[in-house]
């Protein structure tokens, strides 16, 4: 059975728009995570490296970018988490508009459900129905051989 | 079936807020002064080992939805089994009624003097 089925181009479009997010997204979150790291690497002093007031301005500065590019690449890591989130919910839809097979194991559980319960209602309702033909047979025997009659 | 893929993308949802929890911890634990490098490698183990599930878990949906989507509406309908079910039901409640009118008419009639 040739599992390539011919989609239409919103679907196909749909499922390969859904591919790109995820990939886009795990590679911000793999990027992002590895930049803040890199960025909170502290160099190792030296002998040699001895701060002037300038040296020490230049490192203030240096430390103070780090800080702010940190904070951005910390955001755009919770950014790609959520882009991720919303891609979730996305599938979710989509798997429950589109998911045939499972749609219909659930039609027919539901349809094998509500048919045995009519079933067991008629079936008691036919019993029923036999036992008070019974016992009405005894009443009208009981009541036409009676001098109320 | 649907069932367990919906649970399955739900667990991916906890796996991205662990994602960004171990992220959260370990700059965290970068920032102290020393560091616990037990603590770092367990949540860098656990940061990784969730990317890869969820990037493999969800590359997995997308695939089985390319499978079986056909990009038409569903047209099925439990609506002929309801609406028979639904019926029956009435029949059993038109029966009781009838059944507590026959009661109440053969109770005996308490006569005072």
């Amino acid at each position: 059975m040739a599992n390539q089925r011919v989609l239409p181009q919103s679907k196909e479009s749909l499922l390969q728009n859904y591919n790109k997010r995820l990939k886009d997204d795990i590679r911000s979150i793999l990027d992002n995570f590895t930049e803040i790291i890199k960025t909170a690497k502290i160099e190792e002093e030296t002998q040699v490296a001895r701060a002037t007031q300038a040296e020490q301005d230049h490192y203030e500065m240096h430390v103070r970018a780090a800080n702010i590019r940190e904070f951005v690449l910390a955001d755009q890591l919770v950014r790609a988490g959520e882009s991720l989130m919303k891609l979730v919910s996305d599938l979710k839809q989509f798997l429950i508009l589109n998911d045939f097979p499972s749609v219909n194991d659930a039609i027919s559980l539901q349809n094998q459900q509500l048919r045995s319960l009519q079933e067991e209602c008629d079936k008691k309702l036919t019993s029923l129905r036999d036992e008070i033909a019974i016992d009405l047979y005894e009443l009208e025997e009981e009541y036409y051989s009676s001098r109320y009659k | 079936m649907a069932n367990e893929r919906l649970r399955a993308l739900e667990d991916v949802e906890k796996e991205i807020a662990t994602i960004l929890q171990c992220a959260g911890n370990i700059v965290l634990e970068l920032s102290k002064d020393k560091h616990n490098a037990s603590l770092l490698d367990r949540q860098l183990v656990q940061f990784q080992g969730s990317v890869n599930r969820v990037e493999s878990e969800l590359s997995g949906q997308i695939r089985y939805l390319t499978q079986v989507a056909t990009g038409q509406p569903h047209e099925g309908s439990t609506y002929s089994a309801r609406k028979d079910c639904q019926m029956a039901l009435n029949r059993a409640e038109y029966a009781k009624v009838k059944l507590g009118e026959l009661g109440r008419t053969c109770e005996p009639v308490t006569i005072f003097y």
